[in-house]
């Protein structure tokens, strides 16, 4: 039996097993294959309506879309020139920060956003349309590749690589996880005949945002930070799943309406990029004023990178107010105050929090340890280490702050402080 | 207390057992040593001799110098050969040659691959220089896989994952396969049937990979005894092989004993149950601080025989231990044993046929199969568990009520000339192709006119264009879709859309039991089915056909379930055709059809009476499946010269035994093949029986058969001609209704055959 009537024999069978396996049933009806000439013309007329320009490479080619917005322009909270702003605050602020802009000149800033034909990472997903954006003093340069069909990536990564020779100082949304080994994987395919990948360093506003607000969002994506933080509003968007489904259809029918809404997707993708760099660094900075759980985030991050004098007013801030943040921000305070030998300041400080009811483990510790080893007081200090055995005994099985190594630990001070007590006596 | 006994004391007093069915003694044979090849690196050389191996077994040589000169090899070697060596040497000579060099092993288990990698890493220890190898799979830390992928030199990997993560992220593993210089597989007749045509798709995929990024590796492969490793090998890897099969490794003298269990029920022809018979003999042995192996054919049987064994052990002897050894431990659990048998500390040893795969438990002096295991490649894997160092190694193969293991213990001569069984696989099963075209096309784009293995590309990514999986530009094919395909095909499930079994004796502890193809699953687990699950009854309360699950409950009852499943079986194409040779009665074909099964109704039957207790209806859609099938059709007048009752029932005890001898010719699962008998074929109007491949598009099993057709039909007689029953039995044509004059029908049409 020939292959054709095999195929044909197995028809249902197959069919099934390709429909058990997609995704989504998308289908379209004006599947007919395009000879080049005619696809070349109707590409041509595509990049017409997206107010595009072809760049070719050999027999391929790319389209580009470049665009100047004026600095003073404001869809949200900021006008792009807040940019200058941001990055010139940098300079004194602590150079340490994942977000630190120090030594940077808001042009070295490069925002950078993909649209991909599926979200998994092998080597069968592409990457068809690029954004990129820079603020310079006379605008925000916007510029978009596009890639008119599977055959052109050769094009599209030239042009792209071509015209960006830094990629040092890129600002993403979760760039590091998913638009750069995209990248990347994509590259290799092309290697041969574009530039190099560049060295890439990074600004990952996704993780900035995550500390931040992810008590407040339910999950934290660009849209949902657009709407509740940064006040803006899109009219009209294609959501971001459907971007693969439209895109196929385009490569079957290039009709720029296609494909209009993923381009207009991305870059306003790309511009909230500069607001939200904006919005960030001023509330790191201070210089808009962060509520207390921002606050409270906020110092926490300096306190992670090792920026004790940044976080410290922080946290005294936030332990003055009496807000909700207080009492873990005098645990802080209370370390710091320790690590400078401040003794009673910090036991003091224990000993408030331990008083406002919702001390944990740790903090009966810290205090046990400082009464143990500070203040010789080591009838005090049983009794907080019991405490914080009895918070434990009480988590067991209940909580995920429950640890056997931890409540051993405990047992083992206990027992030593039991001692010690015993042999006073004697 | 009895004094002990020696190994000759007790190997005299086995020999006059009345139920010994069969003796006979393999002499030994010395090794064939020579010196290392001149070639080999000088610190390779010192490494072996501080391993104290100072000349190498023959085919070890051989192996070295073929595989040194560009060609692609398949080894044949029985257990504890030095097998290892025979491919290790090469890579680490050609790694020693030139450090950007690598190789690609891949094994049928993880396990295997941990086994492997502590070797490796002590001869790369010995040899003092740091070449990187490494296990890459699931349980591979996150942090080093990068660094395994950049860096590593030697990879030691199974094809699940060379399947689903490192071909469909080659671009990460660029250095990998530009530089790739060997692929190793091991263990090679375990890539049978349905898996092992998928893996052959997978190497297509690799080698694909291979081409592009410019490399063009060599593979070695190795095979326990098999009829075909040569072409097999050559289907599986798509090259040209050079077959070793002179073994150069030494033999100790092999005494193998078969032994039939006495017939307890003469009416019936049922025999004791094999499993008291396996705890004394190994008994024997055990208590006489003799090592031991046994071998059982599934997890609950070494269960079982575990604690018996451990019963008679207590007290005799406590520092010695019996322990159960089976897939699924860990491979410091596996160690412990290991060092166990070494020292003596561990006497005896149970196991599963999983592990007669080439993981190194040493060799102790007594091996026991419960039951011949199926095929003789595992009997021999089994067997040479057996012999350690100058001692004399004693094999017993305990025979079940199965028909294949009393044809075995009524035909030894059979059994000892060594007929080893063809391995089949069909990489071009439609069904199979079409998945990893799609995943070699997500892997890299397909041009017009491209070739996967042999075939040409073009009407299967025009059908994947038809679906939307592929968009076809400028002559090339590219993956436009957003689904990663690698994850929803799987190498090992017979069927994509599998069942699984859910127990839910237990409320709140409902789990997973096993899983099973819908063709299956619509005969053996229709609801209020009894289903037998490693030995234990279960009653089926539900079966979701949407979700795939089937819901079952532990019960205790006596009877079991049988279900009429009405098979309807068209033949869609005959490929061949011939008559059966030398009969003018016969006729022999072999073809595509297309199996329809609609289960009806299920019978309760008594077990030790088989009366029917009852009956229930089964509410089930129709099944289908394109396949391959080979048959035989006898002439309309048997019909009447039988009576139709009587010869339908001879074509269904037929049935029975031409199921069970089959796995003489292919090495096979149980759950691959079916077979049916039509009184009147719908082709040729015909009294026909079929074989079929239970795999939508066949993995060409039944193409063999109807290969082997004559000699199939010749031991189908033998079985029935040697069994004692007078009305049919398990062992022979199992029971069917008027069993006796069923089996004098069929004696009669073998005269005539």
């Amino acid at each position: 039996m020939s292959l054709k009537q095999k195929l044909q024999l197995y028809k249902k069978q197959l069919h099934e097993a390709q429909q058990a396996e997609r995704s989504t049933p998308e289908k379209n009806d004006g599947s007919e294959s395009v000879v080049a000439a005619e696809e070349r013309l109707a590409v041509c007329h595509a990049a017409r309506e997206l107010d595009a320009t072809l760049r070719q490479w050999k027999d391929q080619y790319v389209l580009v879309h470049s665009e100047t917005l004026p600095l003073t322009s404001q869809t949200g909270l900021y006008p792009f020139s807040e940019l200058f702003e941001a990055v010139a605050a940098w300079q004194q602020g602590p150079d340490a920060h994942p977000l630190s802009a120090h030594g940077l000149k808001a042009t070295d800033l490069l925002f950078f956003d993909t649209e991909t034909t599926g979200l998994s990472s092998g080597a069968g997903q592409m990457i068809f349309l690029i954004g990129l954006a820079r603020v310079t003093s006379g605008g925000v340069e916007l510029r978009q590749y596009f890639l008119p069909g599977p055959g052109h990536e050769t094009a599209f990564y030239d042009a792209f690589l071509r015209d960006t020779q830094s990629l040092k100082n890129l600002v993403t949304f979760n760039g590091k996880a998913y638009d750069w080994p995209r990248v990347k994987t994509r590259h290799q395919f092309v290697r041969e005949h574009v530039p190099r990948l560049p060295q890439f360093g990074h600004f990952d506003l996704l993780h900035a945002a995550r500390r931040l607000w992810k008590r407040r969002l339910d999950s934290v994506g660009l849209q949902k930070i657009e709407q509740t933080i940064l006040k803006m509003g899109r009219s009209e968007d294609v959501p971001g799943k459907m971007a693969p489904f439209l895109y196929f259809q385009f490569l079957k029918n290039p009709q720029a309406s296609l494909v209009k809404g993923i381009l207009e997707h991305n870059r306003e993708d790309v511009l909230t990029l500069i607001i939200l760099y904006c919005h960030l660094s001023f509330k790191i900075l201070g210089l808009a004023t962060p509520d207390t759980e921002e606050s409270f985030e906020i110092a926490r991050w300096f306190d992670q990178i090792k920026a004790k004098n940044y976080a410290q007013p922080l946290f005294e801030r936030l332990a003055a107010a009496g807000s909700d943040y207080s009492v873990e921000a005098k645990a802080y305070l209370a370390r710091y105050a320790k690590q400078k030998g401040n003794f009673d300041q910090a036991l003091s400080l224990l000993r408030e929090v331990i008083r406002s009811g919702s001390a944990n483990d740790s903090h009966y510790i810290q205090a046990a340890k400082l009464l143990e080893h500070q203040f010789k007081n080591n009838r005090q200090a049983l009794l907080y280490t019991q405490q914080a055995i009895a918070l434990m005994n009480h988590w067991q099985g209940k909580s995920e702050r429950f640890s056997t190594a931890k409540l051993n630990a405990y047992r083992e001070r206990l027992n030593r402080l039991d001692t010690k007590l015993l042999n006073n006596r004697n | 207390m009895e004094a002990r006994q020696s190994m000759d004391d007790l190997i005299n007093k086995l020999k006059q057992d009345p139920n010994l069915a069969n003796w006979q003694t393999l002499p030994g044979k010395e090794a064939q040593l020579v010196p290392y090849p001149e070639q080999m690196d000088q610190r390779l050389q010192a490494a072996l001799r501080k391993r104290g191996i100072t000349s190498l077994y023959s085919h070890q040589a051989k192996a070295f110098q073929t595989a040194m000169s560009g060609n692609d090899l398949v080894l044949v070697t029985p257990t504890a050969s030095g097998k290892t060596l025979c491919y290790n040497l090469p890579v680490l000579q050609s790694i020693l040659d030139d450090p950007s060099s690598r190789a690609l092993y891949f094994f049928p288990t993880k396990a295997l691959a941990q086994d492997q990698k502590s070797e490796m890493t002590e001869l790369i220890g010995d040899i003092g220089v740091a070449i990187k190898s490494d296990t890459y799979d699931g349980d591979t830390a996150g942090n080093i896989r990068q660094k395994i992928r950049a860096a590593g030199q030697i990879i030691m990997t199974n094809p699940d994952m060379l399947h689903s993560s490192i071909l469909p992220h080659h671009t990460k593993w660029v250095s990998l396969f530009e530089n790739l210089k060997f692929v190793v597989i091991d263990e090679l007749h375990v890539y049978k049937g349905v898996f092992g045509s998928h893996v052959a798709n997978v190497i297509r995929r690799l080698k694909r990979i291979c081409a592009y990024y410019g490399s063009s590796p060599q593979f070695i492969c190795t095979s326990a005894t098999i009829a075909n490793p040569q072409s097999h090998a050559e289907q599986l890897t798509g090259r040209k092989m050079i077959l070793l099969d002179q073994n150069g490794a030494p033999a100790v003298c092999k005494h193998f004993a078969f032994y039939n269990p006495p017939v307890v029920n003469k009416q019936l022809n049922l025999r004791a149950d094999e499993l008291p018979v396996v705890t004394d003999l190994a008994g024997r042995f055990i208590r006489n601080g003799i090592q031991t192996i046994v071998f059982a054919r599934s997890r609950l049987k070494v269960e079982l025989l575990v604690s018996h064994l451990q019963k008679i052990n207590s007290g005799l002897n406590e520092r010695a231990k019996i322990c159960a050894y089976r897939g699924g431990y860990l491979p410091t659990e596996r160690r412990r044993i290991e060092k166990g048998l070494r020292s003596g500390e561990v006497i005896g040893v149970v196991s599963t046929n999983a592990l007669e795969l080439g993981v190194d438990i040493g060799q102790l002096q007594v091996c026991i199969m419960a039951g011949y295991p199926g095929n003789m490649a595992s009997v021999w894997q089994q067997a040479g568990r057996a012999g350690r160092r100058a001692q004399d190694a004693l094999i017993i193969l305990v025979a079940s009520a199965n028909p294949l293991d009393q044809y075995m213990a009524a035909h030894p001569d059979y059994f000892f000339s060594g007929n080893p069984e063809d391995i089949r696989i069909n990489p071009n099963n439609l069904m199979i192709m079409m998945d990893h075209i799609k995943c070699s096309a997500y892997e890299l784009p397909f041009k017009k006119g491209d070739l996967f293995g042999q075939e040409p590309v073009d009407d299967f990514c025009t059908f994947l264009q038809d679906e939307d999986v592929l968009h076809e530009q400028r002559g090339q094919w590219y993956w436009m879709n957003d689904a990663f395909p690698a994850n929803e095909i799987s190498l090992r499930s017979a069927v994509q859309d599998s069942f699984a079994i859910i127990d839910i004796t237990d409320r709140g502890h409902a789990r997973v039991i096993g899983e099973m193809d819908r063709f299956g699953a619509m005969t053996m687990l229709y609801e209020d089915a009894i289903y037998i699950h490693q030995g234990l009854q279960f009653h089926v309360d539900e079966l979701d056909l949407k979700e795939r699950k089937a819901y079952i409950r532990k019960v205790n009852v006596n009877y079991y379930t049988d279900s009429d499943l009405a098979v309807q079986l068209d033949v869609l194409e005959e490929d061949q055709t011939k008559p059966l040779p030398g009969s003018a009665q016969a006729d022999t074909g072999y073809g595509d059809v297309m199996v329809r099964a609609l289960p009806t109704v299920f019978k309760k039957i008594r077990f030790e009476t088989y009366e029917n207790i009852g009956w229930g209806r089964i509410h089930l859609p129709e099944i289908e499946m394109h396949t391959n099938a080979a048959w035989i059709s006898f002439p309309k007048t048997l019909i009447d010269h039988f009576g139709k009752d009587v010869f339908q029932n001879a074509l269904i005890g037929f049935s029975h035994v031409l199921r069970h001898a089959a796995p003489l010719f292919v090495l096979t699962d149980p759950a691959d093949l079916s077979v049916v008998a039509k009184i009147k074929a719908p082709h040729n109007q015909l009294p026909t029986i079929f074989i079929y491949d239970k795999y939508p598009g066949g993995i060409g099993l039944s193409q063999k058969l109807f290969e082997t057709m004559p000699e199939l039909l010749r031991r189908a007689e033998d079985i029935i001609a040697s069994c004692s029953c007078d009305a049919g039995c398990p062992s022979c044509i199992g029971f069917v209704q008027e069993g006796r004059k069923a089996k004098k029908a069929l004696t009669e049409m073998f005269l005539q055959l």
